[in-house]
């Protein structure tokens, strides 16, 4: 469209430059793919604030196991709908870039991984971890005793004060000893 | 604090004071470093930077509640305010900062080759761009090569008057392009063309210690370049990794979130399901095989290594008959229609051999079962560099003995050879991109769908490109333009590459071990292919005689001499002493070797305990953390059963202070309301008794009388009680109330 409106003031990308770890071309494609989102008549809108299900609409998240709570995770609404300003749009393409520390990724992937957002992530998390990223159908799902085993190794190796839950410090002991993990965790548009 | 709150000011306004005093002790590109990396929502990270930055400046005079204040002021006139302090105090600071930013975009725009590595890197995964990072870094090294050549021994050359002529017979033939011979033999592309003068002119340039020090600085600065790469990445991707390194959490924490291919997606959780029901089944696995099935498996390892050593070995043997078969066909006088052409035999069949032989390899490997996928990809590379070791040192072997016996000019007859072995692998790599690539596709896709698209074979495609820059270092010494050929080989590889992969081949199904393999390539860069292109060119430098009648070392003993003959050259100098010690005393000197090997074998000694110390001391540490946990537990635990065994008498405790309570509150409204009364009826009397003990006073002494005793006896008696009663409550409270148990 090419309106002014859409255009980024000066100051605010120098802001989004400084406070994120996205360069100035990153920030504007942001920009220009999140206007694609809108409504025509939400873009003269000063903040405006697009609902989960058509940021889910954008192909590089569309296929993602993790889209809805990576959405939920980076919402700043009031009600947790999932819906997301441009700046929360920012935060997440910032935690996700090549440039964000490792503390950030990690952070943010424990929340992410946290799906009844209670601070640890007990069993019942884990098991709805290991199916997302093994499959929802039910030829593709783990049988209850392989699940149980799988759970109990995964918390021998990493649930050092053995409370039987992964909290973030263990967590990221974990993070820390696959350096793949700063490669893999990564959206870029 | 709960992850999950977003809220860092809400929640806990003491943590974000504690963390703007903090911030406002660091400097300021700190500070935008330290916010940036605070992992909470964008407008959290701007109010944490506008207070900080606004309580740098008004500290002294904003405090407690002005400061909130403030602060809403400022947020409503932000436009008007900001800017004012910008261009007070920030103004300087915040432009040099954009200008910052902007050429860090700019140098970025400027990288090579940045988008279509974020494209590929989106689309294949870290693992395939490994391969193209490792091809751009080995050109960034060719391209340093090549300018520091050029600059300091080929300018010069072409400057002076003495620059190589191209005698009239000798005409451009379309064949030098392969061979390197002919035409090229007379220019400045190989050693023999370059001078031993020293260029009187402005400056003595020495070109004798010119093409000396810039060839071996360079291999210096090389060699450096690789520890320090090679040890950085072994300290991130190798040491910190565990020995379950086949884990579930690792197969977990992989996951690439950056693929967007449905299908893709799919295919990867098919996979990752796969590996982790082989996770948990590998340890039964291992239990259940039977002696004989052990023994089965070993014979097929012995087997299978037998022949691929065998394979090597005899390759290199028929690449040394081969030579020399070539060299008594050039001797004799009879066939040869072209003999030039005759030379591009051996580098042929080298090239044949590379590519077909590991083929050989991967069939074996498919018959041996491997415990993990690792070891099944570092033995087949133990093959393939094994096989390519062995026909680089064989050739090697007969460049260094018996190229000299059999020419005047042998350095660039070996220039030449490798020359041509760089253009025909050349070839031989598109070909195999063909091949490999868009044949496997073709068959997969049209002929035989069960195969499948072809994956992009990361570690074949890597030992390629090692290996000719490998040849690249050996050449450097006889040919100092070789690095040409090998910038544009590299160059047009990379688009081959690029394109091969984005037609051809699918994203790799397992998610392999990238950081790893990175790290396994690197030293593989360095360990047997540089290090042996350096013992190479060491070599020749050593104990070889130079030719005599051509190049920059003619008629010296070996190439090393020159440092002897500059060392003589700068002892006549008095003021350089110095250097000549040093030469003496130090770097011709055996014992300070045997001092430095010494020291540094006991440095490694302490570093090696300190290391198992660490280790021994992690294990206490964590069993130290299990054991608090359990204190931990056990102490809740008890704290509740108390709490559930006392209920009644905290009851009982309660009513009792409540009644207290109430009947001292009852007796201080009486004696207020007596108090008030007494006041009330008294007030004239007292004011009357006032005002004549005053005139009284003026003439008599003061004579207290006994009402006026009471009275003060009360009224320090009101007092008290007053005072007893504002710190009553809060001493009643602290009776009343116990403490909350911990959740």
């Amino acid at each position: 469209m090419g309106t002014t409106a859409s255009q980024l003031p000066k100051d605010s990308l120098s802001e989004y430059q400084e406070l994120t770890f996205l360069t100035k071309q990153e920030i504007l494609l942001a920009h220009r793919r999140f206007t694609e989102l809108l409504g025509r008549d939400e873009r003269n809108h000063p903040n405006p604030r697009v609902p989960m299900q058509v940021i889910l609409t954008l192909p590089e998240l569309k296929s993602n196991p993790f889209k809805t709570r990576i959405c939920q995770v980076f919402s700043t609404s009031e009600d947790k709908d999932g819906s997301l300003t441009f700046e929360d749009f920012l935060d997440l393409l910032s935690a996700f870039s090549d440039s964000a520390t490792l503390e950030i990724k990690s952070h943010y992937a424990f929340r992410i991984f946290d799906f009844d957002d209670d601070g640890t992530l007990d069993h019942s998390d884990l098991e709805k971890l290991v199916n997302c990223l093994t499959g929802e159908t039910e030829d593709t799902r783990l049988t209850s005793e392989e699940m149980r085993q799988l759970i109990n190794n995964i918390l021998d190796e990493s649930d050092i004060d053995k409370d039987g839950t992964v909290n973030l410090s263990e967590f990221q002991h974990v993070i820390s000893r696959s350096p793949d993990f700063v490669s893999s965790f990564k959206i870029v548009l | 604090m709960v992850p999950s709150k977003n809220r860092l000011a809400v929640s806990c306004p003491t943590e974000e004071q504690n963390l703007i005093k903090e911030l406002v002790a660091l400097s300021t590109t700190e500070q935008i470093r330290k916010i940036r990396e605070l992992p909470v929502s964008f407008e959290e990270k701007k109010h944490v930077r506008l207070v900080e930055s606004s309580k740098g400046f008004f500290s002294k005079y904003v405090t407690g509640q002005y400061f909130a204040l403030y602060l809403s002021f400022i947020q409503k006139c932000k436009e008007d305010v900001y800017l004012w302090v910008l261009l007070c105090c920030f103004l300087p600071l915040q432009s040099i900062r954009r200008f910052g930013y902007n050429i860090k975009s700019a140098r970025q725009t400027l990288q090579l080759w940045q988008g279509i590595m974020k494209e590929i890197g989106g689309k294949f995964g870290s693992s395939v761009l490994n391969y193209f990072v490792l091809l751009k870094w080995l050109l960034l090294f060719n391209i340093f090569s090549f300018l520091v050549n050029f600059g300091f021994i080929t300018i010069p050359l072409l400057v002076s008057d003495l620059s190589p002529n191209v005698s009239p017979n000798v005409s451009f033939r379309g064949l030098e392009l392969l061979t390197g011979a002919g035409y090229f033999n007379h220019t400045i592309m190989y050693y023999g063309s370059y001078s031993n003068e020293t260029f009187r002119g402005l400056v003595d340039y020495d070109m004798q210690l010119a093409y000396f020090f810039t060839i071996s600085v360079y291999m210096v600065l090389c060699g450096l370049v690789l520890i320090f790469s090679m040890a950085s990445s072994f300290k991130k991707n190798y040491a910190l990794a565990d020995q379950a390194s086949n884990s579930a959490w690792q197969l977990l924490c992989s996951w690439d979130f950056s693929i967007t291919n449905e299908k893709a997606v799919n295919q990867r959780k098919n996979n990752l399901r796969i590996q982790l029901m082989e996770s948990l089944s590998e340890k039964a696995h291992r239990e259940r095989q039977t002696t004989s099935e052990q023994l089965k498996q070993y014979g097929i390892y012995f087997g299978s290594w037998l022949l691929s050593t065998g394979l090597a070995v005899g390759c290199g043997a028929s690449i040394f008959f081969l030579c020399q078969y070539e060299d008594e066909v050039r001797k004799s006088t009879y066939c040869c229609r072209n003999p030039e052409a005759e030379t591009l035999l051996v580098p042929f069949v080298v090239s044949l051999m590379n590519m077909v032989i590991p083929l050989f390899f991967s069939l074996f490997n498919k018959f041996e079962q491997y415990s993990s996928q690792r070891k099944q990809i570092y033995a087949l590379l133990f093959r393939n560099v094994l096989l390519r070791i062995s026909i680089l040192g064989v050739l090697c072997y007969y460049w260094m003995n018996m190229v000299p016996q059999k020419f005047t000019c042998w350095e660039p007859i070996v220039g030449q050879a490798l020359y041509r072995l760089v253009i025909v692998d050349f070839i031989f790599l598109m070909l195999g991109s063909l091949f490999g690539e868009f044949l496997s596709n073709v068959i997969g896709t049209r002929i035989q769908p069960r195969l499948g698209v072809p994956e992009f074979d990361v570690a074949r495609n890597v030992l390629e490109i090692i290996y000719a820059q490998t040849l690249a270092w050996i050449g450097i010494y006889f040919s100092p333009l070789l690095p040409v050929i090998q910038i544009l080989k590299f160059f047009i590889l990379f688009y081959l590459k690029k394109v091969s992969l984005t037609h051809n081949c699918q994203p790799p199904r397992r998610s392999g071990r990238a950081a790893q393999m990175k790290t396994i390539f690197i030293f593989l860069l360095f360990i047997p292919f540089f290090v042996g292109a350096v013992s190479i060119v060491a070599y020749t430098a050593w104990s070889l005689t130079p030719s005599e009648h051509c190049g920059p070392f003619r008629g010296l003993n070996s190439t090393f001499s020159v440092i002897g003959e500059w060392i003589n050259d700068v002892d006549k100098v008095s003021s350089t002493e110095w250097v000549v010690w040093i030469y003496q005393n130090v770097i011709r000197s055996e014992v300070f070797y045997f001092l430095i090997t010494l020291i540094i074998l006991v440095i490694i000694y302490i570093f090696w305990q300190l290391i198992q110390g660490r280790k021994e001391l992690i294990v206490l540490l964590r069993k130290q953390i299990a054991n608090e946990g359990k204190d931990k537990s056990f102490l809740l635990d008890k704290l509740q059963d108390l709490q559930k065994s006392c209920p009644k008498v905290n009851k009982k405790q309660k009513k009792r202070t409540t009644v207290c309570f109430a009947r001292f509150y009852s007796k201080f409204i009486c004696l207020q309301f007596f108090c008030c009364c007494c006041c009330f009826c008294t007030l004239p009397n007292v004011l009357f008794f006032f005002s004549t003990q005053a005139d009284a006073q003026l003439s008599a002494p003061l004579e207290i009388s006994p009402t006026q005793t009471r009275w003060f006896r009360f009224y320090s008696l009101a007092s008290s009680w007053r005072k007893r009663r504002d710190a009553a409550p809060v001493a009643f409270q602290s009776r009343r109330t116990f403490p909350p148990p911990a959740p």
